[in-house]
């Protein structure tokens, strides 16, 4: 290392923002009634408010900022998953998030220069979407705020911090402070998607179990040009970081994501100064490479898991809701898929044809995927952080029997990247529900089906047009249509449907029901359990 | 000697394995770890499988 080596940063990206307008509530000193009142614009309440935009629900979004990203840090998210592209494809913004981001699915797992294992995500996909795109939130973030705007319909209500909530008899009472004063608002149902750090939620005293790790890790997003492979990379011990594990991934703007795990007993300040940093990459890179900093964070994760997703006309959603570690990529995903979730269900219930009841549904399944995404990461960190000798051991055996035996690649756990959860049987899905994929099918997609206004799909395999024309009925009373597909279509192998029956696809691309010969009066009976009608 | 994937459940497996850990003194461990692998040859059963698994092991060195 020479002593004239010099860092550079480079300029903050340019982010967009967005002007404080002064609402009607103030000029009337009376409280007006909104259907959902959103607080806290990041993937999450962005994500709801352009899914209520697109089924025409009237949202009024609250963010304390004024614009997107994190205060502070360059891009807290990275990678994007299939599931979470469907949604944004559905929304219309998945075009500008391709054509800005970079796409992958390949990921490899490294013990010094050895490879130990590597996956293929796009094994497992008949998705018009890709299994991953890598792109900084802010730019997701962005997107989703001027589609918001496009759609109209959505009140943006930028520097307008939520400063109390209260569940009230008549309705959600929530206290607004702006630069131009303060106000209060009423809702049927207030969303919190404030984050990790939500006030609202703490001042409801709700019950979080929350844990915080030892492993101590150092993000530092770096802009190079070294033709690297567009791929997930992986070190569990890798020899430029002192035998430590090191992440290496690229998103947009040539910008690559490089985490370094650090001593536990680190202190984070000396292991972020730029020249601390600056050896270490040179040690990855070697010399000759030049390279910007864009962002250094240094971190120890935490997790925390909210006991109830919905207390009364409350519901939480994203990071507010739960946090798990990065590896794998469950918090950003999880957020946008929450929403999701909720859209639809929240639609719905407002316009009478879904029961109350539906929103439980929303705590029983994303407050199911949140626990199996808790556990998924648990074990990713235990693997990339041993905490005694006989753990160090162990991963010292797989890695050893995983250079020579394809049976031990399988145990290597450097992240297991997120997926659309199933969810549990229910009152609302006997069997559980499971997520399609966006297939192609007879000139149109699953999306493109499910893209307007809020209606469920019934899927009919090898039907006849007396069976659709039976089924007309149902159409004309339930929020449904119907769609017969041939049993060579691609979108029947993906459902694994034989001719004869039928797949109730939900909004969100669930399926809620798979029935075998099914009668009219049987399809509406599931419908009606999937919408909780009496 | 089987070397393709074939427990059922690997990040199941490796999690039950480390819990089974906590709290064991380093000794502990490595007794608990002989222990299970004299379990496991006696669900494998079969006598040329588990010399090959003892020749791999020892190959890994």
């Amino acid at each position: 290392m020479t002593a004239a080596e010099t860092w550079t940063f480079a300029p903050a990206c340019a982010l967009p923002h967005w002007p404080f307008v002064a609402p009607p509530d103030l000029a009337t000193g009376d409280r007006i009634r909104y259907p959902v009142v959103i607080a806290g614009g990041g993937l999450a309440g962005l994500t709801l408010a352009c899914d209520l935009a697109r089924r025409g629900v009237r949202a009024v979004l609250l963010d304390d900022d004024d614009t997107v990203g994190v205060k502070g840090a360059s891009s807290r998210g990275i990678c994007y998953a299939q599931k979470s592209l469907e949604i944004f494809e559905r929304l219309g913004v998945y075009e500008r998030i391709r054509d800005k981001g970079i796409t992958w699915s390949v990921g490899r797992t490294y013990s010094g220069d050895d490879e130990l294992y590597t996956f293929n995500l796009k094994d497992d996909s008949d998705s018009e979407q890709p299994p991953f795109i890598n792109l900084q939130q802010f730019y997701l973030e962005w997107y989703l705020v001027d589609r918001i705007d496009e759609l109209a319909g959505t009140d943006l209500r930028w520097k307008s911090r939520v400063t109390a909530v209260r569940d009230e008899e008549e309705g959600v009472v929530v206290e607004v402070e702006t630069p131009a004063g303060n106000y209060a608002l009423e809702c049927d149902w207030f969303i919190d998607a404030t984050g990790a750090n939500s006030r609202i939620r703490d001042a409801l005293g709700l019950e979080l179990n929350a844990s915080r790790s030892t492993d101590r890790w150092c993000i530092t997003d770096v802009r190079f040009k070294v033709p690297f492979p567009v791929e997930r990379w992986m070190w569990i011990d890798a020899h430029f970081n002192e035998g430590r594990a090191a992440l290496q991934h690229l998103m947009a703007d040539d910008v690559w994501r490089l985490d370094y795990q650090m001593d536990e007993q680190a202190d984070p300040e000396t292991i972020s100064r730029p020249e601390v940093v600056g050896a270490r990459l040179r040690a990855q890179l070697g010399p000759g490479v030049e390279f910007e900093f864009v962002w250094i964070g240094p971190y120890q994760y935490r997790d925390h898991l909210l006991e109830r997703f919905r207390v009364g006309r409350m519901l939480f959603i994203g990071d507010s809701a739960h946090v798990v570690s990065p590896f794998g990529a469950r918090g950003g995903n999880n957020g946008i898929q929450d929403a999701a979730n909720l859209g639809w269900k929240l639609a719905l219930v407002l316009e009478g044809n879904a029961g109350e009841a539906l929103l439980d549904s929303y705590n029983d399944e994303r407050h199911a995927a949140a626990r199996e995404n808790l556990v998924v990461a648990k074990r990713t960190t235990r693997f990339l952080a041993p905490r005694s000798a006989a753990e160090h051991r162990i991963r010292r055996a797989i890695a050893a029997l995983a250079r020579r035996h394809e049976f031990a690649r399988s145990l290597t756990n450097t992240g297991r990247m997120a997926q659309a959860n199933a969810y549990p049987p229910s009152a609302w899905a006997e069997a559980g529900a499971r997520s399609v994929q966006n297939v192609a099918f007879d000139g149109t997609t699953l999306m493109a089906c499910l893209g307007e206004g809020t209606r469920f799909l019934g899927i009919a395999v090898g039907a006849d047009a007396a069976m659709l024309a039976a089924l007309e009925p149902i159409g004309s009373a339930w929020p449904i249509d119907f769609r017969g597909i041939d049993a060579a279509s691609p979108l029947a192998a993906h459902l694994g449907a034989a001719p004869g029956t039928f797949v109730l696809v939900r909004p969100d691309a669930y399926v809620a029901a798979t029935l075998v010969d099914a009668t009219p009066a049987r399809i509406e009976s599931t419908l009606r359990a999937a919408l909780a009608m009496p | 000697m089987k070397t393709q994937a074939n427990i059922p459940d690997p990040d199941a497996f490796h999690a039950a394995w480390v819990e089974a850990h906590e709290g064991l003194s380093d000794a502990e461990s490595a007794d608990l770890d002989a222990r299970l692998v004299l379990l496991l040859a006696n669900q494998v059963g079969d006598q040329a499988a588990l010399l090959e698994c003892i020749a791999a092991a020892r190959a890994s060195v």
